[in-house]
């Protein structure tokens, strides 16, 4: 997402003489803005409270920062900077949490930041993006540039698969469908996006008609639309690579509110994982293509709308 | 807003300001201690810390940092950040004594709060003003304007490493608009500095941060003008460590850090009510009442 990106990023201050960049010792994002102009870039070195807090300082001076860092740093260490010096006064600040979820793998669990979400979650000014693939990252980027308010947005740390279509990433605050379908409804955000197509695909070939709709803003979150959706169908299944309150889940099942629909969610639990890949933690949580399969049938066997074929 | 430009017009003395002499500030800062005094008759609040930074506030204010009448957004103010954020009554007597704050006091958080006039900043998780101070710092310096930050925070407070990180920033970033001055009463929530979390050598460990470091009273306004100016027009950020007593003024608060959080009783009160009456009968009189 970093290479995707980077170009945005650079357009931006570019174009905004007042949008500056900051970071902390990763330079990955900011690249380009370095080269063109390197008084735009701000490093802290490896201090994460310092470069969210001097951010806040920057934004109250007039200049709309870009903040990007590893997202377990960002977000947990730098939290009550996050909370006092950014949100609570509503100051246009950008934050980019690298690495978001369980994407640095076999990194551990000093690298995952699966909380991030729940931890933006709890404040009470914050929007936050979770792009499905770097197509989806630069076109949030694109959005929320330059900086108008408390924002965050979660990037992965390797190159997820492609799912958005570049040539036409729609609005990034909708519900986008991905995949038509009529038995049920998967609601996915973040690399979920393509293990939801991932599932629904497989069970096509089971006779299983499922639609995925990807949710790229989780706040603010398009509850109306996810509620008109989720009208038509018996069950959604939600599929998040984050854990605790505040998520993709928790926001549809307080969207749709009760039946017809019973919702379904798949996210992180509250297990520290084992050593393993991206792909591997992702099946380990249970929010993978093959979790998110089961989900589907499981249930639809037990509404006895579906005889499971296999 | 111009990235191009970056040369901060560093140069003091405050043009913006009457001539104020020590008399005059050590005056101004009695009424804003009586001020908290008779809030802290009403109810408990950060009492010591507020009389321990009073005369720095004052100080910095009358006779250092520039400002405009009527104006607390002026956007080429010189900024006051009271990074000990439990200080609060001390800064809003201060404002209050200046004109800046209206109406009731005792209404206001016993944190500064974003919004309120010459409030630059929420402050009261501590370690954060520093951090704040770079950023405003090095935006103004990038900006091309003259704004100087001044940032106070506690002794206690430096245990917090964030300030360290900021330390480092801030002589990394040669932020020659920056000063912090460090209330350093000795004391903090549960005793002396140096049995809770020794700071000391606190002045090598600044030097060795890359700071330029000055020392004096804290309640000698000449001596902290005169540092504090000094500091302000030197090559990179400084520091003042002045010294200070807690709960300076009323004698049975000095140096007693139970007053760290407490209530007056009305005895109390007239106590040290009579106690501030009777040093401005000593004070030389001031040259401007």
């Amino acid at each position: 997402m970093r290479a995707a990106c980077a170009p945005v990023i650079a357009a931006a201050v570019r174009s905004h003489p007042d949008v500056i960049t900051a970071g902390a010792d990763g330079q990955a994002l900011f690249g380009p803005v370095i080269g063109a102009d390197p008084r735009r870039y701000i490093e802290t070195g490896i201090a994460e409270t310092n470069l969210v807090a001097m951010a806040a300082g920057l934004a109250r001076t007039g200049w709309r920062p870009v903040v990007g860092a590893m997202a377990p740093f960002l977000i947990r260490r730098a939290y009550e900077q996050i909370r006092l010096d950014v949100s609570l006064p509503g100051l246009p600040v950008l934050l980019l949490g690298v690495g978001g979820g369980l994407s640095y793998g076999p990194l551990g669990p000093t690298h995952h930041a699966v909380d991030d979400i729940a931890l933006m979650s709890a404040l009470p000014r914050m929007d936050i993006y979770c792009p499905a693939d770097a197509t989806d990252a630069a076109h949030v980027l694109r959005a929320c540039l330059p900086p108008g308010r408390p924002t965050y947005i979660r990037l992965t740390a390797r190159e997820d698969p492609p799912v958005i279509d570049s040539g036409q990433p729609g609005d990034v605050h909708a519900v986008r469908t991905l995949r038509a379908g009529r038995d049920a409804l998967v609601l996915a955000t973040g690399r979920c996006v393509a293990e939801a197509l991932a599932a629904a695909e497989h069970r096509a070939g089971a006779g299983l008609d499922v639609a995925v709709a990807a949710v790229t803003c989780l706040h603010p979150f398009p509850a109306e639309r996810v509620r008109e959706l989720a009208r038509d169908f018996s069950l959604v299944v939600t599929a998040e690579e984050a854990a605790g309150p505040g998520g993709l889940g928790d926001r549809v099942a307080t969207a749709v509110g009760g039946p017809p629909a019973q919702v379904t969610r798949l996210r992180v639990d509250d297990r520290y994982p084992p050593v393993g890949t991206h792909e591997e933690l992702l099946a380990f949580y249970g929010v993978d293509r093959s979790a998110i399969t089961s989900a589907l049938t499981r249930t639809l066997i037990r509404k006895g709308d579906h005889e499971d074929p296999v | 807003m111009s990235s191009s430009a970056e040369q901060p017009s560093r140069h003091s003395p405050p043009a913006e300001h009457r001539p104020v002499g020590p008399a005059d500030v050590l005056a101004f800062a009695d009424r804003a201690r009586l001020r908290v005094l008779r809030l802290a008759a009403t109810k408990a609040l950060h009492v010591g810390p507020a009389l321990s930074v009073i005369d720095l506030l004052a100080t910095l204010r009358l006779t250092v940092l520039r400002d405009r009448p009527g104006r607390p957004d002026w956007p080429d103010r010189d900024r006051l950040l009271l990074s000990k954020g439990h200080g609060a009554y001390g800064l809003y007597a201060v404002l209050a004594e200046s004109g800046v704050l209206a109406g009731d006091l005792h209404r206001l958080p016993g944190h500064p709060a974003d919004g309120l006039p010459g409030v630059e900043a929420a402050t009261g998780a501590l370690g954060h003003g520093l951090s704040l101070g770079c950023g405003m710092a090095l935006g103004t310096r990038l900006a091309g304007r003259p704004g100087r930050i001044v940032v106070v925070t506690g002794d206690g407070e430096l245990d917090e490493g964030t300030n360290w990180e900021a330390a480092q920033f801030a002589a990394h970033h040669r932020l020659a608009n920056l000063v912090a001055v460090v209330d350093r009463n000795g004391l903090q929530q549960e005793g002396w500095t140096e049995d809770v979390l020794r700071l000391e050598p606190l002045a090598d460990k600044w030097r060795a941060f890359g700071w330029s470091v000055a020392e004096a009273d804290g309640h000698d306004p000449a001596a902290v003008r005169y540092a504090v100016t000094a500091l302000l027009d030197g090559p990179g950020p400084g520091v003042l460590l002045a010294h200070t007593i807690k709960g300076r003024g009323v004698s049975f608060m000095e140096n007693d850090p139970g007053w760290h959080m407490g209530r007056l009783t009305a005895e109390q009160l007239s106590t040290a009510t009579a106690e501030l009456a009777a040093r401005a009968t000593a004070r030389p009189q001031a040259v401007r009442a």
